[in-house]
């Protein structure tokens, strides 16, 4: 306990952290609570508790194609973004290159660009040269979406890998993609999987971007945002919301918590030395 | 003229030609030549930033020389890239792989090479032994203290039988008691495969202990190439008497001469006297003497031969097995004298006046001007 916080301020601090929480989530409760009220109109009173608005989403093939949509582009994206960060990452990490302020600057800017300008370029860009839009096309925006992100959960874990270890294997006789494939990758891996889903998740409830150059394809959240007009289908669609929330939520605690693990096992490999090795780079 | 050197026991197993490396404006190496002959464990000792971590890893090809050439058993390796040299390391932090067995870490380099399984092991099993670490084969690196993971990087860096090993301070993160068993056992396994070993450090103790020779670097430049004693008995350089050891220098004019040696006088009774047949009479000499050459009386007497000064007691340091005295001399230099810690030296307490003798072959002259 800090004793530099008089009981009425951490009264006061509790009461904020409380604020806080119910602000952030009074919604999504609300949401799963109305995911089994048994009334057509989504609103109060209660009417009695019902899963037939997950039984109605079932039978519905137009929400399921969208799924469907989404967690192919969700699953390109996330491979693809991962595919292209790693090697980014790196490069950022252990290699000096002319302008690498500008780069990184060029490489990280989708996360300031707002997505309505960045899905009416992408809009433009297809057009002109003639890509036709698809589910292929929202991945490509995706991609691009995701990728400072991917690149921003796998540099801090680079940076920990000390660059001796590269350096031993070489020496060992190893030539640069045998090093990567046998050293570098398998102690990357828990950023790997990080970096996917990251990438997944990001690519799965993007609605702007996608709503410009979908072409044909409908994803889940544009298909939701579709249904808003028809008050009668939106309780199943909220209760397709709460699902796929429930799924998120478990996805990226499963990740965190295993990175957490293996970060803790090779910690403990390492004998706790990680940072020491890699601060001791070249020298003398 | 690619092979006839290989089994020729006169060429050197690494063959440093006018090696300069350069980072940005720093001067990193400056033509340095060395002939590191096979078999030999030699040591690159000097302070950090001499050059000498940057000569070991263009040995290995992590960095390639600016200038000069590299030559591994008579053939140049320059521009070679590391895993294609017949030369193994051994890093400062061990450098093992966290996510592999120890087997599988000594065995790394046998797997590249496509060893089958079952030899690999018989190879693994043979290095731990030599290391002293039968039974371990199945221990992640992390579950290992500091010395044994040291004996798993060698094994991983010998099993290949390299040319030569290169350490890069391998002792620097282990603690003084572990060290010193450390570096009787690096000694045993040197002598015990033949392999030449090239050591980097910063710790004259350890470079005097193992090596056959020492490079003494300083600023990039190899400042004195010697066994231990030549090094430490009679340094070429003010920086090598320095680095080497505790060192008393005191710069005197040269009085006369007697015979082959300089004599420089303080008064009647004192004087300090060294061989220098080169030295003549008015000559500016820097003379050394190390601390433990120095005899301590108590009070002041007088003799015949060799150099002599008095001077007050400023502090003495008990170390143990010796003793450390600060003596303030007369002619305005403070003298370190090292004395077994029984001797009757025991008595001589701060403030005492004593009186410092020493041969003259034990002095020697770092410098010369006029």
């Amino acid at each position: 306990m800090n004793p530099a916080i008089s009981k009425g301020g951490r009264r006061a601090l509790w009461a904020m952290f409380v604020l806080l929480t119910i602000f952030l989530y009074a919604p999504i409760v609300i949401l799963i609570i109305f995911s089994f009220n048994n009334r057509e109109i989504v609103s109060f009173p209660w009417e009695g508790f019902t899963t037939r608005w997950y039984h109605e989403f079932l039978r519905n093939s137009e929400l399921l194609n969208a799924l469907k949509t989404s967690a192919f582009v969700a699953l390109l994206t996330a491979i693809m973004t991962t595919a292209l960060a790693v090697p980014a990452a790196i490069a950022f990490v252990r290699r000096r290159f002319f302008a690498k302020g500008l780069v990184s600057g060029i490489l990280l800017a989708p996360l300031v660009i707002p997505l309505v300008v960045f899905g009416i370029s992408l809009l433009i860009l297809f057009n002109t040269i003639g890509i036709p839009q698809s589910a292929l096309t929202i991945a490509i925006g995706h991609i691009v979406i995701a990728l400072p992100f991917a690149i921003l959960v796998l540099v801090p874990r680079i940076e920990r890998i000390p660059p001796s270890l590269e350096e031993a294997s070489r020496d060992l006789g190893a030539g640069g993609l045998t090093t990567f494939r046998l050293i570098t990758l398998p102690l990357l891996f828990p950023a790997l999987i990080s970096a996917a889903l990251i990438s997944y998740t990001i690519s799965f409830d993007e609605v702007v971007v996608a709503s410009f150059i979908n072409g044909e394809a409908t994803t889940f959240p544009l298909y939701l945002y579709s249904q808003l007009r028809l008050p009668r289908k939106l309780p199943a669609v909220i209760a397709v919301a709460v699902v796929v929330m429930v799924v998120s939520v478990l996805v990226v605690v499963a990740s965190e918590v295993g990175r957490v693990l293996a970060d803790r096992r090779l910690e403990r490999q390492t004998g706790g030395s990680v940072e020491e090795l890699a601060l001791s780079g070249g020298k003398g | 003229m690619m092979h006839a050197s290989m089994d020729d026991p006169t060429t050197p197993a690494i063959s440093l030609r006018g090696v300069t490396k350069r980072f940005g404006d720093v001067t990193a190496v400056d033509d340095v030549s060395l002939d590191i002959r096979e078999g030999e464990f030699i040591t690159l000792l000097g302070p950090s930033g001499c050059g000498k971590t940057t000569t070991m890893r263009m040995i290995a090809g992590f960095e390639e020389p600016d200038d000069g050439q590299i030559l591994l058993r008579g053939h140049d390796v320059v521009g070679i890239p590391p895993n294609k040299r017949e030369v193994n390391m051994c890093f400062q932090h061990y450098a093992l792989f966290p996510h592999m067995t120890v087997e599988e870490n000594i065995a790394y380099s046998l797997r590249l090479k496509k060893v089958p399984k079952d030899q690999r092991h018989g190879e693994v099993v043979k290095m731990l032994e030599i290391v002293r670490l039968e039974g371990y084969e199945g221990r992640r690196p992390g579950q290992l203290s500091g010395g044994q993971q040291q004996r798993v990087a060698l094994a991983r860096a010998l099993i290949n039988e390299p040319a030569a090993l290169l350490l890069d301070e391998p002792l620097g993160a282990l603690d003084v008691k572990l060290r010193k068993q450390m570096e009787l056992e690096l000694k045993r396994i040197q002598l015990e495969l033949g392999t030449t070993f090239v050591y980097v450090t910063h710790d004259q103790e350890e470079a005097l202990s193992m090596s056959d020779r020492i490079a003494v670097m300083n600023a990039g430049v190899i400042e004195q190439l010697g066994t231990p004693r030549e090094v430490y008995d009679h340094p070429d350089t003010p920086f090598v008497a320095d680095f080497v050891g505790v060192l008393n220098a005191v710069e005197l004019r040269v009085d006369t001469k007697d015979g082959e040696d300089a004599v420089m006088r303080i008064d009647d009774a004192e004087r300090i006297v060294v061989p220098a047949a080169g030295a003549g009479e008015g000559a500016m000499l820097l003379v050394a003497v190390r601390p433990e050459r120095i005899q301590l009386e108590p009070g002041e007497t007088d003799g015949a031969a060799g150099s002599r000064v008095t001077g007050k007691v400023a502090q003495v340091v008990y170390l143990g097995t010796l003793t450390q005295f600060h003596v303030d001399t007369r002619i305005g230099k403070r003298f370190v004298v090292h004395r077994l810690s029984d001797e009757g030296t025991a008595g001589v307490a701060e403030g005492d006046t004593v009186t410092l003798t020493w041969t003259r072959e034990d002095a020697s002259i770092l410098r010369e001007s006029v």
